[in-house]
């Protein structure tokens, strides 16, 4: 790992803009491999190149192997990794679980965890979500019994991103009684090839297994391992990561701007365009995604001017998680029979639109369903009262 | 880009939300429905010389304080927010960008001090719909002796009532030009229109053997009007982001208050989705139209104003129009009688989606702008 940080300090923008680019342009990685084996291998080797060259965790403190970033860096950061098509970091610890122990964990564990996820030596899964617990997460029930210096945690995390290649789990058990919902939930950090772990991938609508499902079965998972105190864990997990969601929102719109791009040339390549009601979606879908990309500056404005997000950020996830699954849809729908088609021969684009239409099916459920979301929205945002058959938040 | 608004811009939406509380409350709003005029004068010459509202995006050579359209962004978005009844959108905007756009100084030292001071009422006359290369045919100017002649029809042409100077595109020989017509002009007759938004009123316009004089260069005016639709569109979009900013501010406020089954109506789902989900399109609206009123302000990436009015008026146009139906239903019984303020919103929000160009004629010159369709 070098230890200069001169690239992060030049003087001005423009010229780390161009520092960045430079370093992308010549370290590129390469192809994206078809099989998941040589994609996961893909997506480490690039983030440890990055993470190498000083050129990772554009918020993470530099002690944690971060850039320190301030954020109009950060987003040009966002703005040229999205130009550059480089791939995400796997798992979900980097954008997740990282931030939340950079606020809340100790030096040693800091020291420990940070620099392996965000050189991805390390892959982290998330264990949140159960089969008995979902939009209802303070009723989870995976169990968490002290014994000595360790907890034995027994039970069942579901939905879990990419679990069945992840090394590390960051979970949410149960160390209170059952009533305490989610004052008695604590935040554990477990390794997933311990004794007593199963884990098996979960079959989607896709066909494939973004997913997995992790079974805990009298797990020793050392108390050091424990992130803030017990039955502190869903605070937590609810601090709100609202900075790194706006540059996660820029780049979401980039991407689906230039989706759309290529939506339109598909249309056109097919002589769909030309026909005025076709012209006339595409023309509202393309005023939607400019929209979603306004919103995302709108944020980053606010950011900058007042050091808070703003009223845009918090409905940009329910805005964008409709308009992507509105997108393929009209793309299907705009392919007629051939939309269906997800192999072989006479697919259209080897099916990306209908595998886009199936996999964004997740993304109003994912992470807090668009009914979680909208309620959200209502009732701290809008001031809606509570619904008094609602447990206490 | 300038997506929020700085602290000036905080400042003046704040003294004029102060000031249309008390000039164009509920009662004000109320009695000018009624009225011949459709406009309060005394209000309009305050909002000129205690204000210098109409000024104020107006070059300081014509009388304005040059400021930029983002801040007549604010003072549009206040505007809906508020319901006000006044001729600025006509006049001020419509009528006064085309004079900048037109290249003819004595005819813009003429008229732009009175649009900038308020002391002249004028109006602009060009087919509805997207414009005027779209729909019914322009008025034919004809050249005799005694100088130009009109003859023709405009419909829906905002504010004639009352205008005392009318802007009108017609054909000329050399093409689309723009000629003025004074108020009582022989062979002038203007209609008013029985429209159901008593807020916004528009005119039919007709035109036998009218005299007229050519304001500009004959032909060749097309680019100066669709310059001042696009801007028109683009302030239209502002005014529909406060209009729908209200209507959510109304349904939220009676959603806490009114009670059901013992609870107040807004602690059930089915009335807070609603509501969330009107508060995803009002924000995304607002960004929308600030992009816009940044883009039509000329200080950034002026090529993109067409796109940016097509985007800021297909979306914001449906916004205010979505969000004024919702206030309605949550309103449920009392939204639907006269005395409540919810039905005068959803008129507002239904004559601005169609005034200057439906949110479908919108996505197709965006279908154009971005490639989807060759640029014709």
């Amino acid at each position: 790992m070098s230890s200069d940080y001169a690239h992060l300090d030049v003087g001005d923008d423009a010229e780390f803009r161009a520092l960045l680019r430079t370093f992308l342009t010549e370290h590129g990685p390469g192809k994206r491999p078809k099989d998941p084996a040589g994609r996961l291998d893909w997506q480490r080797r690039w983030q440890a190149v990055l993470f190498d060259g000083r050129w990772a965790g554009p918020s993470w403190p530099r002690d944690c192997g971060g850039m320190d970033l301030p954020f109009t860096r950060q987003v040009i950061y966002s703005e040229e990794l999205a130009r550059a098509r480089v791939p995400n970091p796997p798992g979900t610890g980097v954008g997740i679980a990282g931030p939340t122990i950079i606020k809340y964990g100790t030096d040693e564990q800091r020291a420990r965890w940070l620099p392996a996820l965000l050189r991805a030596d390390q892959v982290w899964a998330q264990g949140y979500s159960e089969p008995e617990a979902g939009s209802d997460l303070p009723s989870l029930r995976t169990t968490a019994r002290r014994d000595g210096d360790d907890y034995v945690v027994t039970g069942q995390k579901v939905w879990s991103t990419q679990a069945q290649i992840a090394d590390v789990l960051f979970a949410l058990v149960r160390t209170g009684t059952q009533e305490s919902r989610q004052n008695g939930i604590t935040y554990l950090v477990l390794d997933l090839h311990a004794p007593g772990v199963t884990v098996r991938p979960l079959r989607d609508l896709t066909g494939g297994a973004a997913f997995g499902e992790v079974f805990l079965d009298e797990v020793r998972v050392p108390v050091t391992n424990r992130i803030g105190a017990e039955n502190e864990g869903w605070r937590l997990a609810r601090t709100s990561l609202g900075h790194e969601r706006a540059a996660g929102a820029m780049i979401q719109a980039s991407f689906y701007q230039r989706v759309f791009g290529e939506l339109v040339a598909l249309a056109r390549e097919r002589g769909t365009a030309a026909d005025p009601v076709w012209s006339r979606r595409l023309a509202d879908l393309g005023i939607r995604v400019k929209i979603m990309a306004l919103n995302a500056a709108s944020t980053i404005a606010a950011i900058e001017a007042t050091g808070e997000p703003g009223p845009a950020s918090s409905v940009s996830r329910l805005y964008n998680s409709t308009l992507e699954q509105e997108l393929h849809e009209i793309a299907v729908d705009m392919l007629g029979p051939y939309g269906l088609l997800d192999g072989g021969p006479d697919a259209v684009q080897r099916g990306r639109w209908v595998g886009g239409f199936l996999r964004t099916r997740a993304s109003t459920i994912g992470a807090g369903t668009a009914e979680i979301q909208r309620n959200t929205i209502a009732e701290q945002v809008l001031g809606l009262p509570r619904d008094p058959a609602m447990p206490p938040r | 880009m300038p997506l929020i608004a700085t602290p000036e811009q905080e400042e003046l939406r704040r003294s004029l939300r102060r000031f249309l509380q008390q000039v164009s409350g509920r009662e004000q709003v109320r009695a000018l429905l009624t009225d011949d005029a459709g406009y309060d004068p005394a209000v309009w010459h305050r909002m000129a010389t205690e204000l210098g509202l109409q000024g104020l995006a107006l070059p300081e050579q014509f009388g304005g304080s040059g400021a930029t359209f983002a801040e007549l962004g604010v003072v549009f978005e206040e505007f809906g927010r508020a319901l006000v009844c006044a001729p600025f959108l006509s006049s001020v905007v419509l009528t006064g960008h085309v004079l900048l756009a037109v290249d003819d100084p004595p005819a813009q030292a003429r008229w732009l001090p009175g649009i900038a001071d308020g002391t002249l009422l004028a109006t602009l006359a060009v087919p509805a719909g997207a414009g005027h290369d779209r729909a019914a045919p322009l008025p034919q100017a004809t050249a005799s002796a005694g100088g130009w002649r009109l003859d023709g029809t405009v419909m829906f042409v905002p504010d004639a009532q009352i205008a005392q100077l009318l802007l009108i595109a017609a054909r000329t020989p050399a093409g689309t030009s723009v000629f003025a017509v004074r108020a009582g002009a022989t062979g002038l007759d203007r209609t008013a229109l029985p429209n159901i938004d008593l807020t916004r009123r528009v005119s039919r316009v007709d035109l036998h053997a009218t005299p007229a004089e050519l304001i500009g260069p004959q032909g060749g005016a097309d680019a100066a009007l669709q310059r001042a639709l696009q801007l028109a569109t683009v302030a239209l979009a502002a005014e529909q982001v406060g209009g729908a900013q209200a209507c959510l501010d109304m349904a939220v406020g009676y959603a806490c208050t009114r009670e059901q089954f013992g609870r107040p109506i807004g602690s059930f789902q089915a009335i807070k989705h609603q509501c969330a989900d009107l508060q995803v399109q009002v924000v995304s609206a607002r960004s929308a139209a600030t992009w816009a009123c940044g883009i039509a302000s000329g200080e950034q990436d002026p090529a993109q104003l067409p796109l940016a009015a097509a985007l800021a008026g297909a979306y914001c146009a449906d916004a205010f129009v979505t969000a004024a139906k919702a206030n309605l239903q949550i309103h449920g019984g009392i939204g639907f009688t006269w005395e409540h303020d919810a039905h005068l919103y959803l008129k507002r929000a239904k004559s601005g989606q169609l005034l200057l160009g439906t949110p479908d004629q919108h996505r197709d010159t965006a279908a154009r702008l971005m490639g989807i369709t060759h640029e014709q």
